[in-house]
């Protein structure tokens, strides 16, 4: 009896004892400071809202003349901007070209790269993919600073043509009709400063042919999005511009991904605060967790977005299937399309079959930065996918992490004889796009690349990777443990490596198991002992 | 008589017929949509609409929609802004039918006003 009451006692004590430790644990959590990560990138953001433009362009008087050409604006802009033209002349954006890649074949839209969407640009002969290119009228004119710099949505090309016709009409209103337009240019050009998420999404948003085509984590919804959307972005918080992370120098835009990595160093701010700020480490550390905690050990394995995107194409679908070789059936003699249940084309005579996507789980490759691209230049072997683009890295590479990606899969025309991918022409008046005739098409774009044609074409299964950095979720959303640590999780096929939870090692298993049974047993019979000679005890 | 009610029947004929063809015909599309969009931007700064951008744009119609609208001369009734519409001259207005019935939603070449 006397026994029981004590024993109650003690069991009341010791629930005392774990309840005030427990709220003792949730002061303490409440009180704790963040993550060190996130403390470092809020004062990498500190002071960001604040306005840094010191200039009111319209007031400037070589921004104040009547333009007939846009080559004129640009000519009042490098007035004062007297370096940038040269700058831009350099950097991807107007050559389209890798630097890295080998000057004979040259890399990017306007050498030999292709990929399983539009295909090619057909070294900047193709007029229609020219449109995103940052000159007035691709290379062949002046820098077009406003395509970027722009903050005032106008067209200029529009506009131009208009002034052009009511100058030549001879019409008598036309004078006040020019006197307006050269007005709203004018206006137009006197509005610029940073780079905006609707300057870079005007190309970046629509990289493909239409909105959300290329990119699963970039799409229109970014122009406004929530915090729900992109933590980085959302206007309800902090708001970031692209450049915030895409930081430039002499109008080098960090964060292009060819052969070369957007960034060779992981470095924060804190080791050199003059660096590039395009990687998460470069405002979160490489310990952006809470000290201690088990997470700051995967990120030289894992990166940041493969836990923080659980999902990109959030808000609209993406294009995950293109099929060319359906492309061409008409009706009644007319190109035609149809709508699927996502609101996006599923079929179009000009373009074929694709299919969409909306809230994409990616997937999941090592990745050390770098993409390996297949161009039209190069043999292929059409007895297997095609991979146009896939990221370069494994388990063994110190340099490579494990990465989300999406991976657009189609069926893209390719030349049997001559084992290569084909480029066709496909807009313009000669284009596949109006003509519907393959041969021809691919004959032209053979042309623009000089590449030979053997007249043989059939269609090969591709693959073309895209990574997933954009779309960043609120931290609440960030994967848990089991999403990967499990038998069917996420990283079920990425292979090369050992995973708990996802992995058997036998040796480690029977290990574990021994370990274990023997404590049990080891405590049951310590027990089973007490119990036995407890009446032992009391005699004495 | 019978020669006078024949000349009468002949003329209202010839009105009947040939109207509609005064009535639909186009204007200048270039104009028309400077037009168009100085229609907003009076009706804008006056504080009537919110925006200055136009609220329909010629692909939000059919061309036969478009004609219909002007046939009826149902202007504040599609647009608003009946004030500016008014002040519109028979050009103005042929302008405007060409600029909006040559990019309707099923014309060679749609559009949006920007």
């Amino acid at each position: 009896m006397k026994n029981e009451k004590q024993f109650k006692k003690r069991l009341f004590a010791g629930l005392l004892a774990l309840c005030l430790i427990g709220a003792a644990f949730s002061v303490y959590a409440e009180k704790a400071p963040d993550a060190p990560g996130l403390e470092m990138a809020r004062q990498a953001q500190q002071g960001m809202a604040a306005n840094w433009t010191t200039a009111d362009h319209s007031t400037f008087q070589p921004l104040k003349k009547k333009f007939a050409t846009g080559e004129e604006i640009t000519e009042a802009c490098i007035s004062c901007h007297s370096e940038a033209d040269e700058q831009v002349h350099k950097t991807l954006h107007w050559t389209w070209l890798d630097p890295a890649s080998n000057p004979e074949y040259p890399k990017g839209k306007a050498g030999y790269s292709v990929n399983n969407f539009c295909i090619s640009a057909n070294a900047m002969k193709d007029k229609k993919c020219s449109t995103c290119h940052v000159g007035w009228n691709g290379k062949e004119e002046k820098v077009n600073c406003l395509t970027c710099h722009g903050q005032e949505k106008f067209n200029f090309t529009e506009a131009f043509a208009d002034l052009k016709y009511f100058a030549e009409s001879g019409d008598e209103d036309a004078e006040m009709i020019m006197s307006d337009i050269q007005e709203g240019i004018a206006g137009a050009a006197q509005k610029v400063g940073l780079p905006t998420r609707d300057n870079c999404g005007a190309c970046h948003f629509y990289g493909g042919g239409g909105d959300g085509v290329k990119h699963g984590d970039l799409d229109s919804s970014l122009s406004s999005p929530d915090k729900a959307l992109d933590v980085h972005m959302g206007v309800d918080g902090q708001n970031f511009q692209c450049t915030r992370c895409h930081t430039t120098r002499n109008h080098q835009i960090a964060g292009r991904v060819y052969g070369t990595p957007a960034a060779t160093d992981r470095k924060s701010l804190i080791e050199d605060d003059l660096m590039g700020k395009i990687m998460c480490e470069s405002c979160h550390t490489a310990q952006p967790h809470k000290a201690d905690e088990k997470l700051n050990d995967h990120t030289d394995k894992v990166a940041c977005q493969s836990c923080h995107i659980p999902a990109f194409a959030r808000k609209l679908p993406t294009k995950m299937w293109w099929d060319w070789s359906k492309a061409g059936k008409l009706k009644d003699g007319k190109p035609y399309t149809v709508e699927g249940p996502l609101g996006k084309e599923e079929y179009m005579s000009i373009k074929g079959e694709m299919k969409w996507a909306k809230d994409v789980v990616p997937e999941y490759l090592w990745y050390n930065g770098s993409l390996k691209t297949v161009t039209a230049a190069e043999k292929i072997d059409p007895k297997k996918p095609v991979r146009v683009a896939w990221p370069v890295g494994s388990a063994d590479d110190p340099d490579a992490r494990i990465y989300p990606f999406k991976i657009h899969k189609g069926k893209q025309p390719y030349d049997p004889e001559n084992r290569a991918l084909l480029a066709p022409l496909l807009s313009g008046p000669y284009g596949y796009w109006t003509t519907f005739d393959w041969q021809s098409a691919f004959v032209l774009g053979a042309e623009a690349l000089e590449l030979p044609y053997s007249g043989k074409y059939d269609f090969v299964r591709s693959d073309y990777v895209f990574p997933t950095t954009h779309m960043v979720a609120p931290r609440e959303e960030a994967l848990s443990c089991e999403a990967c640590h499990a038998r069917e999780g996420r990283l079920a096929q990425l292979s090369g490596f050992y995973m708990p939870g996802r992995d058997r090692f036998q040796l480690l298993d029977i290990a574990g198991w021994l370990l274990i049974f023997g404590t049990l047993g080891g405590v049951t019979l310590h027990a089973l002992g007490r119990y036995v000679f407890r009446k032992n005890g009391k005699k004495k | 008589m019978r020669k006078l009610i024949l000349i009468i029947v002949a003329a209202l004929f010839a009105i009947v017929s040939v109207a509609p063809a005064f009535a639909f015909e186009k204007g200048n599309e270039r104009k028309g949509k400077y037009t168009y969009r100085k229609v907003y931007q009076a009706c804008n700064d006056r504080g009537a609409i919110e925006s200055a951008k136009p609220a329909v744009n010629p692909d939000d119609k059919t061309q036969s929609q478009w004609t219909r609208i002007f046939e009826k001369s149902d202007f504040a009734g599609t647009f608003g802004c009946e004030e500016e519409w008014k002040a519109l001259s028979q050009d103005d207005l042929a302008d405007i039918y060409a600029y909006l019935h040559d990019h309707a939603a099923d014309s060679p070449s749609p559009a949006k006003c920007k």
